[in-house]
């Protein structure tokens, strides 16, 4: 045999090795030792997850496995099919997992249900590590009816990416004043200016790389998440920050007659401008989830993009991504809006305003009633969420996982966030713009009632569908929102009215 | 010995009975349960068990519901064009690769590939083709100077893009099944016609049609039942969008039961779905009987 056909043998050793040692494995100092605790910890348990999350549970696994003696077997599932596979686990009880990793918007049915463990009994036996250390907005998303049901473990809010080298241009600017006889904010302060943006930087070469570029971009694409673009918009125009009540911080329903807000005049104005930007956008826009989104954008192809903190970490990779706009992309808050519609008076009123959402919520890891490990499978949980292990998961260091920051330490150690990637200046932008949100006590929660999915979260559900044949200019932002105001009256009906009233007031804090 | 005991008038029975039991068990149990819950509510995220609501779940399909209505009239659309798009397609290369010629096995095999993929991944395949920004067909027609295709983002488009990925992966089995009727007829009827001087196109509608009719109608009908069951395009394509332009109902079925895991409602749709298909099929081959019998 010729020697030199081990060269190449050696040669993939060797590298595997190197991305071992420098790419995969965790620095020793960086974990942390799992606690012993009156609980079988050599147990099997069963993770359930889907992409990306798969992530986070790949790098701590073998670590756990080495400390404990215990074995991780891990079900992956793709998104479209996480759901059910829940759900058959809830209906059959036949203890298929023993802890899953779940976005809050199912939860109002899987807490009301009452098929997940309550939390509660178990961080009061064995702990959790710092609880203060989780943010508020983060915090409400795990109770139900106040107990803790859930781990916390990803901090979700929508923000405004925008691209310094266009935004930030003198020349752009001053032509833009001269069109529209106004200078626009960075990043810009409300959707009028999004619009006006977006239209003046739409289908020319801004960036001078001999491509076209758009204006505007953002998830639209049915059965995937385009229903929280459009509620990026509505909930400016439908009610203002304050202590939630009937008439501030509430975007869904009346919370006295449980009537659907879908038909007022909020909704109809957010539903139109929304399809106005369909307008300004790449034309490939009704295709785009979110993969295709941060693909598209980091990648170089708009101005202004809204997403959750995903774009950011993609940003980074040039490599890994294809992010062509690494220290190119500005952060900030969604815009707001230069009025809103007050139901109290049934007026609109004319004031420059901004309400923070906590669109989607994140994801958190739920035990189920029939899980066979409970015990192991919380400090599998917790071992995973630690502050320590966390931050590795949110900041690039890891890679996409798809969690990002959601505890007050993850905001604070921007020596980790360089780690991962970033710029200095950069990370400080995207932290801040994440922390001014989920810091907000009065940011809109999310719906999480029973019914969500059927509402609008899910796939088929009634705002999707019908969003989707707005922006497809298939029907007009009238009768879309006509159409959404029907179906919701309905699965109230369906739900049971009087239950879900009190199940909506309770997630606004409403006795 | 034993079996005049059984007695012969009962020996039959105790050879059905392991088929009867396993019919029982795998279809009919399963059908009454189905037929019960349909007159159920039954939200099986919330509700422990289900509640009597008679007719109210087939009530609210067939009068209150547009949404049903939109699905089924997709789908009978995609079924129509898509099954009629395939027979002639298929006819015609099986016509053509019948007839010898240099390379035609190479050909025959290559037919047979989109058939041999599995649906959900020529679904995602076509997705990614069909991606009006980053595809490789609108950057081919961007490329020769053609403006883009909004292939599945377009109200109009969306369900002819269903079509069309649908034919493309349907032809090869009516192809595959007429060439082997092609095969099969005699020679010596062609003969005795080019002896009583009837030209090419004469022999294909009086001698070749005729003799594969009981093929074709064999084949359209299963193509169209299977095709009735549309959901790996939609699931994987369009997501059955725009809006509900792309529904099938099966999909809707999917949605209602899997989805919202309103298990009653799914009941009552999935046996609605069950009686249309019923219909369709029993019509089809008494219509199909006619012809041949006439």
């Amino acid at each position: 045999m010729k020697k030199w056909i081990f060269i190449p043998i050696i040669v993939v050793v060797v590298a595997v090795v190197l991305v071992y040692f420098f790419i995969i494995r965790v620095p020793k100092e960086e974990i942390v030792e799992v606690e012993v605790a009156e609980v079988d910890l050599s147990a099997t348990i069963t993770v359930l997850v889907t992409d990306p999350h798969i992530q986070v549970v790949d790098t701590w696994k073998p670590i756990w496995e080495a400390q404990t003696g215990g074995t991780i077997d891990v079900v992956l599932v793709p998104y479209a099919t996480l759901e059910e596979k829940m759900w058959i686990e809830f209906r059959t009880k036949t203890g298929s997992f023993d802890i899953a990793c779940v976005p809050v918007t199912w939860l109002g049915e899987v807490f009301g249900g009452g098929h997940v463990e309550n939390l509660e009994p178990y961080i009061e036996k064995y702990g959790y590590p710092d609880w203060d250390d989780v943010m508020p907005g983060v915090q409400r998303i795990t109770q139900w009816m106040g107990e803790t049901m859930a781990l916390p473990y990803d901090g979700d809010n929508h923000m405004t990416y925008y691209r310094k080298d266009a935004l930030e241009v003198p020349e752009y600017q001053k032509r833009f004043k001269d069109k529209f006889g106004y200078s626009y904010q960075v990043p810009p302060a409300n959707w009028s200016e999004v619009r006006d943006i977006a239209e003046f930087f739409n289908k020319w070469d801004w960036d001078k790389d001999g491509e076209i570029e758009y204006g505007v971009a953002f998830i639209a694409a049915q059965n995937s998440q385009a229903m929280w673009s459009f509620m990026d918009v509505c909930a400016q125009y439908t009610t203002i920050a304050g202590t939630p009540s009937n008439y501030t911080s509430n975007i869904f329903f009346d919370t006295d007659t449980m009537e659907p807000l879908c038909k007022s005049p909020g909704w109809v104005e957010a539903m139109t401008r929304i399809q106005e930007l369909t307008k300004f956008a790449p034309p490939g826009l009704l295709g785009y989830g979110f993969s295709e989104l941060r693909q598209a954008f980091v990648s170089g192809n708009s101005a202004i993009a809204f997403d959750w903190g995903d774009i950011g970490i993609q940003e980074q990779k040039p490599i890994e991504y294809g992010s062509k706009v690494k220290g190119l992309l500005g952060y900030g808050p969604l815009p707001g809006a230069k009025k809103y519609f007050d139901r109290e008076t049934n007026k609109w009123v004319e004031k420059q305003h901004t309400v923070n959402f906590l669109n989607f919520g994140g994801w958190v890891w739920i035990i189920p009633k029939a899980a066979p490990q409970k015990d192991t499978a919380y400090h599998f949980g917790i071992y995973m969420t630690n502050p320590e292990h966390s931050l590795l998961d949110v900041c690039g260091i890891h890679g996409y996982t798809g969690a990002n920051p959601w505890r007050w330490s993850h905001f604070k150690t921007t020596e980790a966030w360089v780690r991962g990637g970033w710029g200095e200046e950069s990370v400080k932008a995207y932290l801040k713009a994440i922390s001014d949100i989920l810091q907000d006590p009065n940011a809109v929660p999310d719906l999480m009632i029973p019914g969500t999915p059927e509402y609008y979260t899910g796939a088929g559900s009634s705002l999707d569908v019908h969003l989707n044949a707005v922006l497809s200019g298939k029907i007009s932002p009238e009768e879309g929102c006509e159409r959404i105001y029907k179906d919701w009256v309905r699965i109230t009906d369906e739900k049971g009215f009087e239950e879900q009233k009190a199940f909506y007031r309770s997630s606004l804090g409403l006795e | 010995m034993a079996v005049a005991s059984i007695g012969r008038k009962n020996v039959k029975w105790a050879f059905l009975l392991p088929a009867l039991i396993y019919l029982m068990l795998m279809a009919i149990l399963p059908l009454g349960w189905t037929l019960t819950l349909s007159f159920t509510k039954w939200h099986a995220n919330i509700m422990p068990s289900p509640k009597w609501v008679g007719l109210d779940n087939y009530k609210y399909f067939l009068f209150e519901n547009p949404r049903f209505w939109n699905a089924l009239g997709f789908t009978s659309m995609y079924v129509g064009i898509s099954v009629t798009g395939e027979l002639i397609l298929g006819l015609i290369l099986a016509f053509l690769l019948s007839h010898k010629f240099k390379g035609r096995n190479f050909f025959r095999v290559i037919y047979l590939i989109p058939m041999a993929c599995p649906p959900i991944a020529v679904a995602f395949l076509w997705r990614m083709m069909l991606h009006p920004d980053i595809g490789v067909i609108n950057t081919i027609l961007k490329s020769i100077g053609l403006s883009a295709v909004k292939w599945t983002t377009s109200v109009n488009m969306a369900p002819f893009t269903i079509i069309m990925v649908d034919i493309w992966e349907w032809t090869p089995f009516m192809f595959l099944a007429l060439l082997a009727a092609f095969q099969s007829l005699p020679i010596e009827l062609y003969q005795a016609a080019a002896v009583d001087g009837a030209n090419s196109w004469q022999m294909f509608t009086h001698i070749t049609l005729p003799l594969i009719a009981p093929v074709i109608v064999t084949i359209s009908l299963i193509r169209a039942i299977d095709a009735f069951k549309l959901f790996e395009l939609v699931f994987g394509i369009t997501g059955a969008g725009p809006g509900s332009a792309t529904e099938s109902l099966s999909f809707y079925v999917y949605v209602i039961g899997m989805k919202w895991f309103k298990l009653g409602r799914g009941s009552s749709i999935s046996l609605l779905f069950l009686i249309i298909l019923l219909i369709f099929a029993i019509t089809l081959i008494s219509r199909f009987k006619k012809v041949r019998t006439g």
